[in-house]
């Protein structure tokens, strides 16, 4: 593996502590930031199984409510979050909401099938997308930002998602009164619930806790050096057009899924006549749409197989 | 203050209903198919309502979903809280869009949802409780899951009683180091805080020690080739030799097939279109 390129001198007002960083993630061909295999799988299993772990403690824990609105705690979103800003923000995120899915949603009988595809895409973005604004572990104004904008990218993607299904759901059958008020009310209620408590009492505030405490010393148990901040982000995704286009046709589908739902919603149960009208091939026209989206992604998936094992033969 | 013991709704008690939950399968119809073919059983029974409003079949398609999950033997819990699950969802969305001004109508509309998530929750009830880890993981593997996915599944399942058995001793240790708070403060919040501090901070040796054991164990994988073998078709092969699809296995996905299929042909002869 040839050494990169050294970096270019930076002006003299910059952070020393960054230039230190980006002068160490090159330093020798031992220890530059890719991550090997075995430590790209790691990453993965710790937070699938911290976060799966998190979980499951909710699931105990009674979840009093006052109205339509919850007090709960939807996730221990500080969890992922050390995993990503320690280690490695795309094999966190791939790890933790495939955690949730096989600890809690499987074993608990609360699998929903295909629309569980849509889910993992909200937390895995929200948990890549945090995470990376994670520079520097211990930094506690990122380590705050962080925690917020996970719950707030992973609450307001399925509050679109839920919003967009009344809208479209609901607009022909306004004799339903109600419905659309309640439930715009219900979702900015929840949203800023959420952000309350799962992202600040249960978000940011242990994060800052734990993450500077961890910081140095969970490291070495894993076999690996301590981030240095301001080094480039490790075990990077994959940039790609294959990459960008599987992420894409991935979100689609998931939202296919919620549509398929929605549109069940609205011409199944309040427009009886609609059906009559149509007939039921409006229906399996979408089912064919979800079918061709999943084929491609097949295909795409193949490919970039493909692609990376032509890589790993190299 | 006496203390009261709950023999039936604790923590342990849950433990150990969610241990026999993803070990000891209690012996029901489907655990002893093949594990691709309970898939393809699930996939069949999950995707049926979505291709049809038509209540009667619904209906019909929700017997159905109940008597397979008899027939799989479901623990309580599992079925307790799905039974809660719905009626709490029900419950919460009516009281919702009552709230707002919204009628019997309202209810009668989000019912047909409603049935259609339950005859899903109760075909995965019945389908992941038959299947226990290495034959979920096995089965995801032969249909060209991702191998990460696979690997997770069986991997998850294992680690899960430990992890949480782990917890639980940290979490005990805590408490018998701390002093509870002095007055329980107004709707008990000092109570409240003390835990939830302390449900945090158990999690600070939890991540070392996980470190530790993901670290043994990811090495051992890999020191016996687990990444490459993965990839490698003669491997998979090996792994996969075991997996049979036999009569038995045709005829119950047949059964399911014919059932669903007299569901919908009584929905046709009595359809029924909306509640009330």
């Amino acid at each position: 593996m040839s050494t990169p390129a050294p970096a270019p001198d930076r002006p003299a007002d910059q952070d020393a502590q960054q230039r230190r960083g980006t002068l160490r993630g090159a330093i020798d061909g031992v220890r530059t930031m890719e991550l090997t295999t075995s430590q790209k799988l790691m990453v993965f299993v710790l937070s699938m199984s911290l976060f799966g772990l998190s979980n499951i403690l909710l699931e105990i824990i009674p979840e009093p409510s006052i109205g339509p609105v919850e007090f709960s705690i939807s996730n221990m979103i500080f969890i992922p979050l050390a995993v990503a800003a320690l280690f490695s923000p795309l094999w966190a995120a791939l790890g933790a909401p495939l955690g949730e899915i096989v600890f809690t949603d499987l074993l608990m009988g609360d699998f929903s099938g295909l629309a569980e595809v849509e889910g993992y895409l909200q937390m895995f973005l929200a948990i890549y997308i945090g995470g990376s604004m994670v520079r520097n572990p211990s930094n506690k104004v990122q380590i705050a930002i962080g925690a917020i904008s996970i719950i707030l990218i992973d609450k307001v993607l399925s509050a679109i998602v839920d919003l967009s299904k009344v809208w479209i759901g609901v607009e022909e059958a306004e004799y339903v009164e109600g419905l659309p008020q309640s439930i715009l009310a219900v979702e900015a209620v929840g949203l800023g619930m959420d952000v309350l408590i799962s992202g600040i009492l249960f978000g940011a505030i242990p994060a800052i806790w734990l993450i500077p405490r961890l910081y140095g010393r969970i490291e070495p148990l894993m076999g690996m050096r301590p981030r240095v901040p301001g080094e480039p982000i490790p075990g990077d995704a994959p940039k790609g057009p294959l990459f960008v286009g599987f992420a894409l046709f991935l979100s689609a589908a998931s939202f296919g899924f919620a549509f398929l739902e929605a549109f069940d919603l609205s011409a199944g149960a309040w427009e009886p006549d609609f059906l009559g009208r149509f007939g039921d091939s409006f229906l399996w026209l979408s089912v064919a749409a979800i079918l061709l989206v999943l084929g491609v992604t097949v295909l795409l998936f193949k490919l970039a197989q493909k692609r990376s094992s032509h890589d790993d033969a190299r | 203050m006496a203390r009261k013991t709950r023999d039936v709704l604790s923590v342990e008690w849950v433990r150990l209903e969610l241990l026999r939950t993803a070990y000891a399968t209690r012996g029901g119809l489907l655990a002893r198919m093949d594990p691709r073919m309970v898939l393809l059983w699930y996939v069949l029974l999950a995707a049926a309502p979505w291709l049809t409003h038509n209540v009667t079949v619904l209906i019909g398609l929700f017997v159905l979903g109940a008597a397979s999950v008899v027939a799989s033997r479901v623990g309580p819990l599992v079925l307790g809280l799905f039974v809660f699950g719905l009626t709490t969802d029900i419950i919460a969305l009516f009281a919702a869009s009552f709230f707002f001004g919204g009628d019997w109508n309202t209810l009668a509309a989000l019912a047909v949802l409603n049935l259609k998530i339950g005859v899903m929750s109760m075909a995965s009830m019945a389908a992941f409780i038959s299947l226990d880890p290495e034959k979920l993981s096995d089965a995801l593997l032969a249909l060209r899951a991702p191998e990460l996915l696979a690997f997770g599944v069986s991997y998850g399942y294992r680690m899960l009683p430990i992890l949480v058995d782990e917890y639980i001793t940290v979490l005990e240790g805590m408490r018998l180091r701390s002093a509870a708070p002095a007055s329980r403060g107004l709707l008990g919040w000092r109570t409240v805080l003390h835990w939830s501090v302390m449900s945090v901070t158990a999690f600070y040796p939890i991540m070392l020690n996980t470190a530790k054991n993901v670290r043994t164990t990811v090495e051992a994988l890999e020191t016996r080739g687990f990444t490459y073998a993965a990839h490698n078709p003669k491997g998979r092969t090996l792994r996969l030799a075991h997996l049979k699809v036999r009569g038995f296995d045709v005829a119950v996905v047949l059964t399911t097939l014919a059932l669903v299929v007299l569901a919908f042909a009584i929905g046709v002869e009595y359809p029924l279109y909306r509640i009330g």
